[in-house]
């Protein structure tokens, strides 16, 4: 075996410039598709990490007849003591925050100009609010008893070309189903990186968004975020009640885990075309090889080789070009990931484009997946290995005789 | 001790629709510690004859016996199993690996047989000298003048201490000298080891070397059924 080792390399520095190439097929093919599978997952990773962060937390409690879909704000729709669920959530180790938010369907009207957006009443000191805190590009955040004031995307400010200090008419349906309009002053402006989020979004405090709306002390839901995802179905079992339905992280973004999954399938094939296409180029490069030593072959068989022994030969030949190539893939591909990971793959406006339900970001981040990777790489060298076998195979079809014979 | 025998070996090879019969029942024996050259011009049925007797091919009719054992029938595996440290070839064209150095393509054959390591370092060792090699260990075949190459490949052959070694055109692409060099190191090997040698050539100068003359025409030795009939010296 190990002078089968031994020619098997030595055959391929025979050709330098062949196993080069082929080299560098294989390197830049797995590459690629870490590169595109580390900054899919990373993409999908984040964007459900900033769904939870900025829209729906780990656990929303809400009245089992809630459609968050139509925004209602029947009495009937909201939960009525959400003080209470607040307390019990916040009576487990694991949550973060826990605050009662109320979500109402708005039009925001600013000199001639006039938007649709979610109105969210918000509890301005709770740890759920901090991302719109840290996001604050101008102006204050609210406090909780302001009563005039509300606070804007700076994306939408800027499309309707209003800013801090600005007064803005806001019109909602309220509990009764009568609209009603009120002008408020732009507080503060915001800015998350989704851009979908920031021009759709205007926040009030919970107790003026339950004022205007004549909700009473209801709320659209309770939302939770938790110190660890994990932890995510034991809070979720210990909040359930009756006539509520208690909602996780999984159930919310829904939508998104199920696109995310097609989306993985699509490219689970683009890997697999790209690994069928070095696979081509290694068997090429082997088949190449298998006609130049075709006497070489002869030789080693008129000493007494076997077939099967001489396939191995081969097969070991593949073996190691797909081995260095998968190492050097790796680290070319690590170091691209590296590079997304850090600096991210800008967006834009794009990502506004993309979905306005998902929380894509100006920048798509790659996360390593080191257990993907190590499974990429085997697929890749199995793939190389079967597409080995023909050229392998056919290096033992001549008879001895007919090996000496060629040129 | 017969060493290996042609009985009646008949070899046509079929090129398409075309049958070209290379023996037309070639009937010899050759003995233990011969050093035997078959003569005859191309097309005669050297090469067919040691492919025959080395077991790298199988007649199309015909016997063939090695070590008194009908091989005949034997399928490839079989064969290469048999040849493995049995029989041992020397080609006309050096057939040296080229990716291993002289030493590693001395050392191969043994590696083969499944000799232990320090067994084969003695060995090749042993042979590098004996070829007049042993500064040229390191160098690969294509560092190695032609007639460097073909004492590399007699010190290969003879690495497994084989029964048997079959040469095809040994000198054919050797200058005068180096032939010479080359047959001279071949009959000492055969005197000293007492190992079989039948080498097929058609060059008349390295005739007189061989004690044995068997010489083939139309795929038949010409001179009679065992093919004995023409001692040289």
């Amino acid at each position: 075996m190990f002078k089968l080792w031994k020619l098997a390399t030595r055959n391929l520095r025979r050709n330098k410039r062949r196993s080069g190439l082929t080299l560098i097929a294989v390197m830049v093919g797995l590459a690629l598709v870490i590169v595109i599978h580390d900054l899919e997952m990373g993409a999908i990773q984040g964007s459900i990490d900033n769904n939870i962060r900025l829209q729906t937390g780990h656990i929303q409690v809400r009245d089992a007849s809630y459609e968050k879909d139509k925004l209602p704000l029947k009495w009937d729709d909201l939960i009525e003591n959400p003080q209470e669920i607040v307390a019990r959530a916040q009576g487990f180790s694991q949550v973060q925050a826990a605050a009662p938010v109320l979500w109402a369907s708005g039009i925001l009207a600013a000199g001639e100009e006039s938007v649709s957006v979610q109105v969210s009443g918000i509890t301005p000191q709770s740890g759920l609010s901090d991302p719109y805190r840290e996001g604050l590009v101008a102006g204050e955040f609210l406090t909780p008893d302001d009563r005039t004031g509300l606070l804007i995307g700076k994306r939408l400010a800027d499309s309707l070309d209003i800013s801090v200090g600005d007064d803005v008419s806001l019109l909602v349906n309220t509990a009764e189903g009568q609209p009603d309009e009120a002008i408020f002053t732009i507080r503060g402006l915001y800015h998350t990186g989704f851009p979908a989020f920031d021009e759709g979004t205007v926040f009030l405090p919970l107790a003026k968004a339950q004022a205007f709306t004549r909700v009473g002390d209801r709320a659209s839901a309770v939302v939770a975020l938790l110190h660890d995802k994990e932890a995510t179905g034991t809070v979720a079992t210990a909040l359930q009640a009756p006539e509520l339905e208690v909602l996780t992280w999984r159930d919310l973004n829904q939508l998104m885990l199920q696109g995310t999954e097609a989306a993985m399938g699509i490219l689970y094939l683009v890997y697999l075309v790209v690994l069928a296409i070095v696979a081509v180029v290694v068997a090429n490069t082997l088949l190449m090889s298998v006609f130049e030593r075709t006497r070489e072959m002869g030789i080693l068989a008129a000493m007494g080789m076997k077939g099967r022994q001489i396939m191995a030969m081969f097969l070991i030949e593949s073996a190691a070009l797909g081995a260095i190539g998968i190492v050097m893939g790796l680290l070319l591909g690590s170091a691209g990931v590296y590079y997304l990971a850090t600096e991210g793959f800008y967006l834009g406006d794009v990502s506004g484009m993309v979905s306005s339900e998902l929380a894509y970001g100006e920048r798509m981040y790659a996360a390593f997946q080191w257990a993907d990777t190590a499974v990429l790489c085997l697929v890749c060298w199995a793939i190389i290995l079967l597409a080995s076998l023909y050229p392998a195979w056919f290096a033992t079809r001549k008879e001895p005789i007919e090996a000496l014979r060629a040129q | 001790m017969e060493v290996v025998k042609l009985e009646e070996a008949v070899r046509i090879y079929q090129v398409g629709e075309v049958e070209t019969p290379a023996l037309r029942g070639l009937n010899l024996t050759i003995t233990e510690g011969e050093f035997t050259a078959m003569v005859g011009p191309s097309g005669s049925g050297k090469t067919t004859a040691l492919q025959l007797m080395g077991c790298l091919d199988r007649p199309t009719s015909g016997k063939v016996y090695f070590e008194g054992r009908d091989v005949t029938e034997l399928n490839a595996n079989a064969r290469a199993d048999l040849r493995k440290g049995t029989i041992s070839f020397i080609f006309q064209f050096f057939a040296l690996i080229p990716g291993l150095s002289a030493y590693e393509n001395i050392e191969l054959p043994l590696v083969l047989t499944g000799e232990k390591k320090s067994a084969r370092k003695e060995r090749v060792n042993e042979l590098l000298e004996a070829v007049g090699l042993t500064d040229r260990a390191e160098h690969r075949p294509d560092q190695l003048s032609g007639g460097e190459q073909q004492r590399v490949a007699i010190a290969r052959a003879l690495s497994v201490r084989p029964v048997l070694v079959l040469g095809d055109e040994p000198t054919a692409n050797l200058d005068t000298d180096t032939g010479h060099q080359v047959m001279a190191i071949m009959e000492r090997l055969n005197e000293e080891t007492g190992t079989t040698f039948v080498f097929a050539t058609h060059d008349p100068r390295v005739i007189p070397f061989a004690r044995r003359v068997i010489r083939l025409r139309d795929g038949r030795a010409v001179d009679g059924e065992n093919g004995r009939e023409e001692e040289s010296e």
